[in-house]
């Protein structure tokens, strides 16, 4: 009769938040790293937009998850 | 002391008088037991009342009137009344029955009247077990009020021998229940029995409605008088996992206030002599699982602290950084997280926080008590339901990770007792999706300085447009990128050849002699094409100026590339030509060896020259 009543709990395991934090963060890290290359070794002619908005895409939104994973597993919950 | 006599004297004449009045009204149900037991263990006095009303009138009540002095009233914590069914083992109580304040009309000052509504009507002739529990704060006075360290602390109750009811009462009985064994003086009515730690008042018949006959205790006490003015617990819910309670405190000795100097050398040499009255420890009883417990206060953290876990609750004790003497206070802040899944909910569409509402530490009194409970961003509040009456208010709090703000719901009550300390809950709606605004707000974020770079770094900030050195960089930019497409160019000549050996490799090992050959067209086709795209590439270097230092390079490396080109087709005709021809192995060998030593150093040359223009 009355409805059920389900504990909730994070949708990520807790016990895994340290290893998905190094991880994205690796991630992330390596492609910044790539991004940076890629603005210094190239010249104004021959620099594509498209290449550049893509790396920063993709490396910005491993940091961004990764310092996400960092600051919950050092304990402040946001 | 004078002034409560005034009081008891005052309330006996009215209480005379308003007998008149309400025996009209009371005549009905009229009280055959009563048994009632005060608790004076600890500075709440806790009174349980167990009694039997039977209806001898003629009509249904369906009311139960419950009076109490006006200086009790003030201090009433906590009252509940349950009905109880059977005796022994098959007792059967009922839930809380529903109390509130009525004022009669004809009532004396100086009394607050307590209507409990009962569930059904009490027929003619019918009766009834109630059980009343009362919590009274703050009611104990210290006698004599100062006292110096080495004496002992000895407190005055003051009460009735007679429970005030507007019914008559046909027998009654009253225990006091005192902390220790001994007792320093009391009022010695008729049927007075002390024994143990018990003082027996009663039996009493036939009492009529509002007999009052106050008496007073006096005893020795020495459990922790501990009041917190202000409490504020602060209940903050993350949806990754965590519950973080903070809970600040304002704590106060209430008993007798310490006269005259505090000598520590006294108290740590006989602390049960000379600081009888003191307490150092207190407990709190924190929910199992709790994690990240810390105790500080305005000066840093206080390490005097230990806990004890298992697996049905977590104990802290912590000892403030002195003695807690009568009168003196201390301030601290304590602060825990619990698992998520121990106290959040989900039923129907909402979700639920399921908390207790008081204060974990044992035995405390709180003057005002004041909850908050941080829901994440992006909740909506439904409602709140908690067993007893509190204030209600909202706020809004900005945390980690905000853009708008957090709700905050804020439950205020005064005069909190431990029996307040029930489960509550907080209903309010809440969407998995805005549990990824946080992370998204954070890539974002990243992503704009991803973009700021992009925009600095193709962004032109030379003030003058025509100074000299500014068009030699220009120049030097383009013949930097040309250089960079003749790179290009190289190496994708060098695939090619790659391309090539792994042909001739792949002939030695399947014998298809078809796909070689397709290879070797494709492979000049490809290569005619890019010595075309070279073409304009080396035309643009030699008419630049910057490039002169590059320039005999590059040629000496389109001229290498050349060579080695010519000398890789050679290899692979002749090759080609001896599986067509079906000659032997040895023959086709020793034709390539030359050839392919040859090969191997020009492409070594050319790998050296790619890298020395790189460098530049």
């Amino acid at each position: 009769m009355a409805p059920s009543v389900k504990p909730i709990s994070s949708p990520v395991p807790s016990e895994w938040y340290p290893s998905i934090a190094l991880f994205m963060l690796c991630n992330g890290l390596v492609v910044t790293a790539s991004f940076f290359i890629y603005e210094a070794t190239s010249s104004r002619k021959n620099r594509s937009l498209t290449k550049e908005l893509f790396t920063s895409a993709v490396a910005s939104f491993f940091l961004g998850f990764g310092s996400l994973f960092l600051l919950l597993a050092s304990g402040v919950y946001v | 002391m004078a002034r409560m006599r005034f009081d008891l004297t005052l309330l006996l004449l009215f209480a005379f008088g308003s007998f008149l009045f309400f025996s009209a009204v009371s005549a009905d149900l009229v009280i055959s037991k009563l048994d009632r037991r005060i608790d004076l263990s600890s500075h709440i006095v806790r009174a349980t009342t167990s009694l039997k009303v039977e209806n001898n009138g003629a009509e249904a009540i369906s009311e139960f009137l419950l009076p109490f002095p006006e200086h009790q009233a003030k201090n009433l914590a906590l009252l509940t009344v349950i009905i109880v069914e059977g005796k022994g083992k098959s007792k059967v109580s009922s839930e809380s029955l529903p109390v509130r304040i009525v004022n009669p009309k004809d009532s004396p000052p100086s009394l607050v009247w307590y209507s409990i509504t009962l569930p059904k009507e009490l027929g003619k002739g019918g009766s009834l077990n109630l059980e009343i529990k009362v919590a009274l704060s703050n009611i104990l006075r210290p006698f004599p009020e100062k006292i110096t360290q080495a004496d002992v602390q000895l407190i005055v109750f003051q009460d009735s021998a007679q429970v005030l009811s507007p019914y008559a009462v046909h027998m009654q009985s009253l225990t006091v229940k005192l902390p220790e064994p001994k007792v320093e003086s009391y009022t010695k009515l008729e049927n007075t029995k002390f024994s143990g730690s018990e003082i027996k008042y009663g039996p009493y018949e036939n009492q009529p409605p509002f007999t009052y006959t106050p008496l007073a205790v006096h005893y020795v006490s020495n459990k922790p008088f501990v009041v917190a003015r202000e409490l504020v617990r602060e209940i903050e819910i993350s949806h990754w996992g965590n519950v973080q309670v903070t809970e600040s405190y304002s704590l106060v000795h209430a008993g007798a206030v310490i006269l005259g100097e505090f000598s520590r050398l006294e108290y740590q040499a006989q602390p049960h002599l000379r600081g009888a009255s003191a307490f150092r420890h207190l407990i709190a009883k924190l929910p199992a699982r709790a994690h990240s417990i810390y105790y500080r206060d305005d000066i840093g953290n206080i390490s005097t602290s230990n806990v004890w876990g298992d697996s049905s609750m977590t104990l802290l004790q912590i000892e403030p950084r002195f003695p807690m003497f009568g009168g003196w206070k201390t301030t601290f802040t304590i602060g825990y997280g619990l698992p998520l899944k121990d106290f959040l909910f989900k039923s129907g569409g909402e979700r639920f926080l399921n908390i207790p509402f008081g204060s974990p530490i044992d035995d405390l009194v709180i003057d005002n008590l004041t909850v908050k409970i941080v829901l994440p961003e992006g909740s909506k509040i439904t409602s709140v339901s908690v067993p007893f009456s509190v204030k209600q208010s909202k706020q809004e709090k900005i945390s980690h990770l905000d853009v708008v703000g957090r709700p905050v719901v804020v439950l205020e009550k005064t005069n909190v007792v431990p029996e307040h300390s029930q489960y509550f809950q907080v209903y309010y709606k809440f969407s998995n999706l805005s549990l990824l605004q946080e992370p998204l707000m954070l890539v974002f974020g990243y992503f704009l300085l991803f973009v700021a770079c992009i925009a600095y770094v193709r962004a032109d900030f030379t003030i003058s447009k025509s100074s000299p050195s500014y068009l030699a960089k220009l120049q030097w930019d383009e013949v930097r990128s040309t250089i960079q497409q003749f790179e290009g160019v190289v190496n994708q000549c060098l695939i090619v050849h790659d391309k090539l050996q792994a042909s001739l490799r792949d002939l030695s090992r399947t014998g298809d002699l078809q796909a070689c050959k397709a290879a070797r067209k494709t492979a000049d086709s490809t290569l005619k094409e890019l010595l075309k795209d070279l073409k304009p590439l080396i035309s643009f270097l030699q008419s630049s100026p910057q490039a002169a230092q590059i320039l005999p390079k590059v040629e000496e490396l389109v001229a290498k590339e050349k060579e080695l080109q010519e000398k890789i087709m050679q290899k692979h005709s002749i090759v080609v030509e001896s599986y067509d021809k079906k000659s032997g192995i040895k023959d086709t060998e020793n034709r390539v060896t030359a050839l392919e030593q040859k090969i191997v150093l020009l492409r070594q040359e050319v790998d050296d020259l790619v890298d020395t223009i790189d460098e530049i």
